[in-house]
């Protein structure tokens, strides 16, 4: 009897523990709501994506439209939204009291193929793939991606995010981050930018389009792997640290002081590109594939 | 016609040539040659028009000039999010103070140019603490690091952080241009150290974030 | 749409833009700003041969313009406004700076700088095989007062009368530093590709 009465209670004990799990369950979810969002634009619209805390996707989708989904975590933040003519804005709304977790909002976000996106947010991260528009993408300590986006003026902006661009051609691409490392795989174009402080960079690539590239960091170190059949006119040097050429350059005529160790300038191929790798004391390694 | 009387009119030529001129091009292969080796030029330089693109920090600089200035009577759409609640009319002396920041630096590449002594050096030294083996931070600093941690008191550290590296960039960049003022790489650490701070203060400010 | 109607419709957006920009919209000005920042760019960045001076020179001539649009009445084209603006400032900035704008006197050249004579000498033509980064690096070369006069007229279009009144000369001083500057590139491109040519 006493141990009939025990599994009795143990059933019981395990159904009330279900119901709990259910209601809290039911009650999570009841905090995160969907919203979507749909906007008819023309040409070259103009997007923009204004988030403090949560990702930010941006894709290309069919027709002359532009679709947000935005998945909000709490009743502390709201979605709100504009549209004059082509220009979309949407932007997250922090009420009082919302935090980093209550405040999120996570954006999908899909436009036409040749819309401008800027998008902005403290945390992200933020995602763009297969445009062929301008983008800029702007956030503190956001992870950025851009993958497989051609034609376009990119512009990128972080303090500690990574950024990582590839199979990006025919840009013409600026990034500045403080300490954010920053990896270009494949990245082509008339102007190709990259400033950072500490951060490392990485560049894989053939430096090509008879481009502008000019990676330079304070302390970070830069790393170039490009083939042998790169036509770049190079230019390297670090204050403090090393620098280390696998290539046979032709010499140029030029003002630069080329110092062993620490500074080579020179040509190779037809020099169609323009490459400089400065570093103030970071290390800096022009490699071959 | 010779070489150096079809050479002394050349400037003059337009696309036209008279018929003396004609002959004498037909003639010569080294004066025609010099007639398709400048048209050349003159037609590949006609491609290069318009075909640099500024980096997008001119147009910011340019939209927190006028709006200074009280030329733009509305704000930009993608921007015009309410000031954050509590803190929002703190911030107003901030844009200012950045846009007075770019200018700064704007001068004070001009002046290196001129061989002038660089605004930096003009400015009144650095006030602030001094966290131990750490150089202090100049007033402006602090005030932002301050308002940053009233706005958004995770991220403090972050910017305190990020601000130090675009400082000690800038001491490095500084030290290195003085060194030798022609030197182009030089200017250009410092251009780019510049630009980073800039960036730090800008995304400080930034009100449609918190 | 038709190139003229694309032309026609481009237009109108530029009509619009300035009359919203004389209202203070922000919009406005930006559209105005993207509609022709590369050109006034580029223009600086060649006259000046640094980014860091183009920008800024890009961004006064803009607010130039801005300050003044109220004024604007439409009798030239607004292009042509901003551009005459956009030289004047860069002229303004290197009489400040002390750099020549033009060689006003042949005399004055030095040997360095005059363009080698070479009538009948058997070098190699350039012409079909202008590099467009090798002549961008050319022009970087060139002595200012030479670099002025070829970037006004074979890059942006001025014609000499226009020329002569910006900077301050006569037509055939205008004539004259055009062909000199013309036959300096021809040197340093021919120079450069012979340099080439000689490595193993």
């Amino acid at each position: 009897m006493q141990w009939g009465m025990l599994i009795m209670c143990r059933k019981q004990r395990a159904a009330i523990f279900a119901v709990v799990i259910l209601v809290l369950v039911a009650f999570a979810a009841a905090e995160t709501t969907r919203k979507e969002m749909h906007f008819k634009v023309g040409r070259r619209a103009s997007v923009s994506i204004v988030n403090a805390y949560g990702p930010i996707s941006v894709k290309p989708g069919p027709g002359k439209r532009v679709v947000v989904t935005a998945i909000l975590y709490s009743a502390k933040v709201e979605v709100d939204q504009s549209s004059r003519g082509h220009r979309v804005s949407v932007f997250s709304h922090l009420l009082d009291g919302a935090t980093p977790d209550t405040g999120r909002v996570d954006y999908e976000v899909l436009v036409p193929a040749d819309a401008n996106v800027t998008l902005h947010s403290t945390t992200g991260p933020l995602h763009v793939e297969k445009l062929h528009s301008d983008m800029i993408l702007e956030g503190s300590g956001a992870v950025v991606e851009v993958r497989d986006v051609s034609s376009g003026h990119i512009q990128i902006k972080t303090l500690n995010g990574p950024v990582t661009l590839t199979n990006v051609s025919d840009g013409h691409v600026d990034i500045t981050s403080v300490s954010g490392d920053v990896a270009l795989n494949m990245v082509n174009g008339s102007v190709v930018h990259v400033n950072s402080s500490s951060g490392k960079i990485h560049y894989d690539g053939d430096f090509g389009d008879a481009g502008d590239y000019s990676l330079t960091t304070h302390s970070g170190d830069i790393e170039a792997i490009a083939p042998a059949y790169a036509s770049i006119e190079v230019v390297a040097r670090s204050v403090q640290g090393r620098v280390e050429n696998d290539f046979p350059l032709q010499p140029e005529h030029t003002s630069f002081v080329a110092r062993a160790g620490s500074a080579f300038a020179g040509t190779m191929g037809e020099a169609a590109s323009s490459v400089k790798l400065l570093s103030f004391s970071g290390k800096i390694h022009l490699k071959k594939h | 016609m010779t070489c150096e009387e079809f050479e002394r009119v050349l400037p003059e030529l337009g696309d036209g040539h008279t018929t003396e001129q004609e002959a004498h091009l037909k003639s010569c292969s080294a004066c025609s040659d010099l007639v398709a080796d400048l048209n050349a030029i003159s037609q590949q330089a006609r491609l290069l028009q318009g075909s640099e693109e500024p980096s997008p920090w001119v147009w910011n600089s340019i939209e927190v000039a006028l709006q200074q200035e009280g030329l733009i009577r509305q704000p930009h759409l993608a921007r015009s999010q309410p000031p954050a609640p509590l803190l929002g009319w703190k911030l107003r002396w901030l844009v200012p103070a950045a846009a007075m920041f770019l200018v700064a630096f704007g001068v004070l590449m001009f002046q290196r140019g001129t061989g002038q002594p660089p605004v930096a050096e003009q400015q009144t030294p650095p006030v602030g603490v001094e966290t131990a083996g750490l150089q202090p931070m100049a007033g402006d600093d602090l005030q932002l690091l301050k308002t940053v941690g009233e706005r958004m008191p995770s991220m403090r550290a972050e910017y305190e952080a990020n601000l130090r590296s675009v400082n000690a960039y800038i001491r490095d960049a500084e030290e290195s241009a003085d060194s030798d003022p022609n030197d182009e790489v030089a200017q250009q650490y410092l251009r780019n150290a510049y630009e980073q701070k800039a960036m730090v203060y800008e995304m400080a400010l930034d009100r449609s974030l918190p | 749409m038709t190139d003229a109607k694309k032309q026609q419709s481009n237009k109108l957006s530029e009509a619009e833009a300035i009359e919203r920009a004389k209202l203070g919209d922000a919009e406005a000005f930006e559209a105005l700003y993207n509609l022709h920042k590369r050109r006034v760019y580029s223009l600086c960045l060649r006259m000046t041969a640094n980014t860091a001076a183009a920008e800024d020179l890009t961004q006064e001539a803009f607010l130039q313009l801005f300050r003044k649009i109220g004024t604007f009445r439409g009798e030239s084209a607004f292009s042509t406004w901003l551009h005459r603006m956009s030289v004047n400032v860069v002229l303004m900035q290197l009489r400040k700076k002390g750099l020549p704008v033009v060689a006003i006197e042949d005399t004055m050249e030095t040997e360095e700088d005059a363009p080698r004579k070479e009538l009948g000498a058997d070098d190699a033509r350039l012409a079909g095989s202008v590099d467009r980064m090798q002549l961008q690096r050319s022009i970087a070369a060139l002595p200012p007062g030479y670099r002025m006069i070829f970037l006004l007229h074979d890059v942006e279009g001025y014609e000499h009368n226009e020329i002569a009144e910006m900077v301050g000369c006569s037509i055939g001083n205008s004539k004259s530093q055009l062909h000199k500057a013309r036959m300096k590139l021809r040197e340093i491109l021919k120079t450069s590709r012979a340099e080439k040519a000689a490595k193993p």
